[in-house]
């Protein structure tokens, strides 16, 4: 219901601020530690990946790095390590939350890492591999993560694991899936199940939210983040996939703001990037007016996240929306770091790696 | 009953082809322990005997038969038992023979009920499918003979639905919804045939669960299903009658399938037994104890199987060098009747007496039974004790001794429920033959005192006896030996003296002063005298005091006197005995002033006899827990620790009864 009175009004804003003033403060001292300009500048340049490495150990990444002295680490090892600040800070912010439904939330965008390491899990399964072979492949989720892993790891087969998560939205939508496993024989419907019911649960906890600023707020940015999200699948299912316009469609994610099934239908019929284009709504169609290339869509998509986060931050404070900006923020910085690794391992030049990463490492400052 | 069964070592030296014959007559016998080579000086030797392995592997195969079968045809109910030991080289033949009938009798009958169970899960099967399209009343016939269409009936998850529609916008299709199952929709897809791709595609990626018919069913999904379930109850029909097939199979074969399955564990349990034998050559060596009392028996029919062919000697325990030394331990046999046979788990949950020990269970059994009818005297309590100890008995027969002591303790308690006049905490039906607890609480107290004081003085003389037949003479002026037991008896005197004439005369207090004078102080020095004389047996010339005698002398001194402490403290922890009979009378008065109070506030004289009898149902589980708990550490630790040293070795018999 729409406060009509000043008074009302100044009360719900008051009482957002003693539920939010907190958390955000966490939010904010957490934010301090991004990268900034000379971090980005220095990483770039840096010659060689041991020298990557020992700059990357001078900024806030370095507390989550491994002992440097002898060995220059796996990167594919390295990448999940980095990912550690990042579910600590999931775990900073959950508990500053007050609210059940808030952190319903939170843990509905945390879970989309507990479905990578379930992921991980089903193809070590299907392949026969022991945990410890792809250990180094899953995120250090830590406490926060409630799922059953012992248990998990000792099924014999992805039906026992879909009976195991039996009361979690994981199980049910593997239960579902597990038929198509069986007609298809192999992995792709359950790894797709895992990833729908993420945004399914993401959309209901948004729903569930009891403030209407907070509903506002959160719409307002995961929106946006799924259609990014959608544009970026259509593009890889058709293209690297090779999947049909019904399959992309079936597979696209609830919860978008601007894009509807009509949308995602057409975008998966388009024969060309000009008719893809066309196809997109014209808010999201002004922000990719200069790709050129197929690869060149979530950098875009990516820069305009970041400018819609950025003025979010800007705006009123007191709702839930600065934690969702907070993490997804994060989360882009650290693909962007982890493409930066990728690129110094492959001992491509400064110039070539700024062209795969988002407008925010190539000097262009956003925030 | 007050010692062990006597044991004698038992050798037999036979050859090898005479070894299965040995065996089945010792298997007969079970009573025997027998001794690992290992322990022996052939072990150390390296001459242990091998296992037929071969013939255990197959032992072994036939075991899996058997036990295969017999989860077929699940005869119920307890083993016949084994009359005649079998000899495992012989029997083997015999018991194949068996098995293989009875598998091939059983064989067909098995064959057909797995068939019919899996028919009956896939009509099962189909049957729910069909109830899932029942409402869309629909002709599978005319479905099938759709000439331009092409159909899929398949659940998909109902957050899909929208998405599926969306997918399939630019081809002909339409998607009936024809009912709901844990959250999935039952759909009914239908599109053009040359758009079955596209349809089958999108239906994949909405996670379809398709409801595939088998082929070759007709008709409405009404009349099928009527068809199907009458042929449901046909299969199940069948099963039914395949049922009675098993229980004649059951009947004819069960128990001798059982029996032969005993055979088999018998012969293997023999076979590996062999695994403790010595072996030189193409002789086996084996030694165990046995009963003196069945030697004589055994020897003879070893020697009339083997028609002379071997050797059977005897050696008394006191003539083994290794017992004497205390290397090899005699194994320990109890003895006792069956009412007292049960507390000999409660004995080795203590400790196992050794062979030269007193056996302990009778007195554990009549001062348990004492002490807990004291404690929990009632009739109707020990009535009801009496009747779940009777149940246990009957019905678990695992727990067959708990349920023994239980009848027992209800006895006890019935017993003195009589002399306390008390039933269900009622104590004006019938006057007490001895006391009420509550109104003479002095003088309970007392008694159960002197109790403590008779089954203290009892644990003192078991341990002289045993310290006198084990030959451990030092023992006797230790605090634990005959200067203590002296001395607590002066002192047990000196009470019951005062108590009695209210005053002890000064020729009784200089006598008192002096005996108890003379016997602490020969308590204290006999350590350091005896350390004293060792020295001069074994030391140097010269040497004549032994090192740390001051240390020894002053250990000594603070040894004496927190024994003499723990008598007086293990004396009066026996008042408890009393403490609990009164808290078990005071829980009654708790309840009857409950159910009065209940009586009152309701008016009626149903929630008072409610009251009661919840009331009495925990007095029962909590005192008598707790007071079996109090007589277990009465008797363990002011009783048994007297005199009970335990470290003996539990008699093992050859063959272990399943």
């Amino acid at each position: 219901m729409v406060p009509k009175t000043r008074i009302a009004r100044t009360a719900i804003m008051i009482l957002a601020a003693a539920r939010y003033a907190y958390p955000n403060a966490k939010v904010r001292a957490l934010r301090s530690r991004r990268f900034t300009a000379q971090d980005r500048h220095f990483l770039l340049e840096t010659k060689d990946f041991s020298s990557f490495l020992a700059y990357l150990a001078t900024t806030p990444y370095g507390r989550v790095l491994p002992d440097l002295e002898d060995r220059i680490p796996d990167p594919g090892v390295l990448e999940r390590q980095l990912a550690r600040s990042l579910m600590e800070d999931y775990a900073k912010v959950t508990r500053s939350l007050r609210g059940q439904r808030e952190q319903e939330l939170v843990l509905a965008l945390f879970s989309r890492f507990e479905s990578e390491n379930l992921k991980v899990l089903l193809r070590a399964l299907f392949s026969g591999l022991e945990k410890q072979t792809v250990a180094h492949l899953l995120y250090p989720l830590g406490k926060l993560s409630t799922l059953p892993w012992d248990d998990l790891w000792a099924c014999n087969n992805p039906a026992e694991v879909a009976d195991l998560l039996i009361r979690n939205p994981f199980g049910q939508a593997l239960k579902h899936a597990i038929p198509q496993f069986n007609v298809q024989g192999r992995l792709f419907p359950l790894e797709m199940a895992l990833d729908l019911s993420c945004f399914q649960r993401l959309k209901q906890a948004i729903s569930g939210l009891r403030s209407r600023s907070d509903r506002k707020a959160a719409k307002r940015i995961l929106g946006p983040y799924v259609d990014m999200l959608n544009i970026s699948w259509v593009i890889r299912l058709k293209i690297h996939y090779g999947l049909s316009h019904e399959e992309i469609v079936n597979y696209s994610l609830s919860g978008g703001e601007l894009l509807t099934l009509s949308h995602l239908h057409r975008l998966a019929r388009a024969e060309d990037i000009s008719s893809f284009m066309e196809q997109i709504p014209r808010s999201i169609q002004k922000e990719v007016v200069e790709v050129r290339d197929w690869e060149d869509f979530h950098i875009y998509l990516e820069a305009w996240l970041l400018r819609l986060i950025a003025r979010l931050f800007a705006g009123p404070p007191f709702h839930i929306g600065i934690e969702i900006c907070f993490f997804l923020e994060k989360e882009m910085e650290l693909t962007s770091l982890i493409t930066l690794l990728e690129a110094k391992v492959q001992g491509l030049s400064p110039d070539k790696t700024v062209k795969k990463l988002p407008i925010q490492f190539s000097g262009v400052a956003h925030v | 009953m007050f010692r062990p069964v006597k044991l004698t070592r038992l050798t037999v030296q036979v050859p090898e082809d005479q070894i299965s014959a040995v065996m089945a007559v010792l298997g007969d016998f079970r009573l025997l322990h027998l001794i690992r080579v290992e322990e022996t000086h052939l072990g150390h030797l390296g001459y242990v005997a091998h296992i037929d392995t071969s013939l255990l592997e197959h032992y072994d195969r036939l075991l899996a038969r058997a036990n295969r079968l017999l989860r077929e045809i699940g005869p119920a109910g307890p083993s016949p038992g084994i009359r005649k030991v079998p000899r495992p080289d012989k029997a083997v033949f015999r018991l194949e023979e068996e098995l293989a009938h009875i598998e091939k009798e059983a064989l067909e009958p098995l064959e057909r009920e797995k068939k019919a169970k899996n028919a009956i899960s896939e009509h099962e099967a189909l049957i729910a499918k069909l109830q899932l399209l029942e409402p869309a009343k629909i002709d599978l016939d005319r479905l099938h003979d759709l000439k331009y269409v092409t159909w899929r009936a398949g659940l998909i998850p109902e957050e899909n639905l929208n998405k599926l529609e969306q997918s399939l916008v630019d081809t002909h299709h339409t998607l009936i919804p024809v009912g709901r199952k844990e959250r999935r929709v039952v759909l009914l897809a239908m599109s053009l045939k040359e758009d079955e791709e596209a349809l089958l595609r999108a239906l994949k990626s909405a996670f379809c669960d398709p409801l595939e018919l088998p082929p070759g069913i007709h008709g409405t999904i009404e009349k099928v299903l009527d068809r199907k379930s009458s042929e449901l109850e046909h299969l199940k029909t069948k099963l039914t009658g395949l049922d009675t097939e098993w229980a004649e199979l059951t009947q004819k074969y069960g128990t001798r399938l059982k029996s032969l399955r005993e055979e088999i564990l018998l012969a293997m349990q023999l076979l590996k037994a062999q695994a403790k034998f010595g072996q030189i050559d193409h002789t086996y060596l084996l030694t165990g104890w046995i009963p003196i009392a069945l030697f004589e028996e055994l020897k003879k029919r070893i020697i009339k199987v083997t028609s002379g062919k071997v050797l059977v000697d005897q050696v008394d325990p006191e003539d083994i060098k290794e017992v004497r030394s205390g290397i090899l331990k005699i194994p320990i046999l109890f003895n006792n009747p069956m009412l007292i046979r049960p507390f000999e788990r409660l004995t080795t949950l203590y400790g196992t007496p050794s062979y030269e020990e007193m056996e302990p269970t009778v007195f554990l059994a009549v001062s348990f039974l004492l002490l807990f009818g004291m404690m929990f005297g009632d009739m109707g309590h020990g009535a009801v004790l009496c009747g779940i100890g009777y149940y246990v008995f009957r019905k678990m027969y695992r727990y067959i001794d708990y349920g023994i002591i239980l009848m027992e303790c209800g006895v006890s308690s019935m017993i003195f429920g009589l002399l306390y006049g008390s039933v269900f905490g009622m104590e004006n039906l019938f006057p007490a033959l001895w006391m009420h607890p509550m109104e003479e609480i002095n003088r309970f107290m007392v008694m159960s005192a002197f109790l403590g004081i008779g089954i203290i003085s009892l644990g003192l003389i078991l341990n002289l006896i045993n310290v006198i037949h084990q030959h451990r003479y030092g023992e006797l002026l230790s605090t634990s030996g005959l200067a203590g037991a002296l001395l607590y008896w002066l002192g047990v005197g000196l009470v019951v003296r005062y108590l009695l004439s209210g005053g002890l005369g000064p020729f009784e207090v200089i006598f008192a002063k002096v005996a108890a004078g003379a016997l602490i102080i020969l308590m204290i020095l006999q350590r350091p005298v005896r350390a004293v004389l060792a020295q001069r047996r074994t030391g140097k010339k010269g040497e004549r005091i032994p090192p740390g005698l001051g240390g020894t002398i002053l250990e000594s001194f603070i040894e004496v006197f927190d024994d003499l402490l723990r008598y007086l403290t293990n004396t009066v922890s026996f008042v408890r005995v009393a403490a609990f009979a009164l808290t078990h009378a005071g829980l009654f008065i708790a309840v009857f002033s409950l159910a009065d109070m209940v009586r009152g506030i309701h008016g009626g004289g149903l929630f008072y006899w409610v009251t009661l009898i919840i009331g009495n149902v925990f007095i029962i589980a909590l005192e008598g827990m707790v007071v079996s708990i109090q007589t277990i550490r009465l008797e363990y630790y002011e009783f048994f620790s007297k005199f009970f040293r335990g470290g003996g070795k539990p008699f093992q018999p050859l063959l272990e009864e399943e």
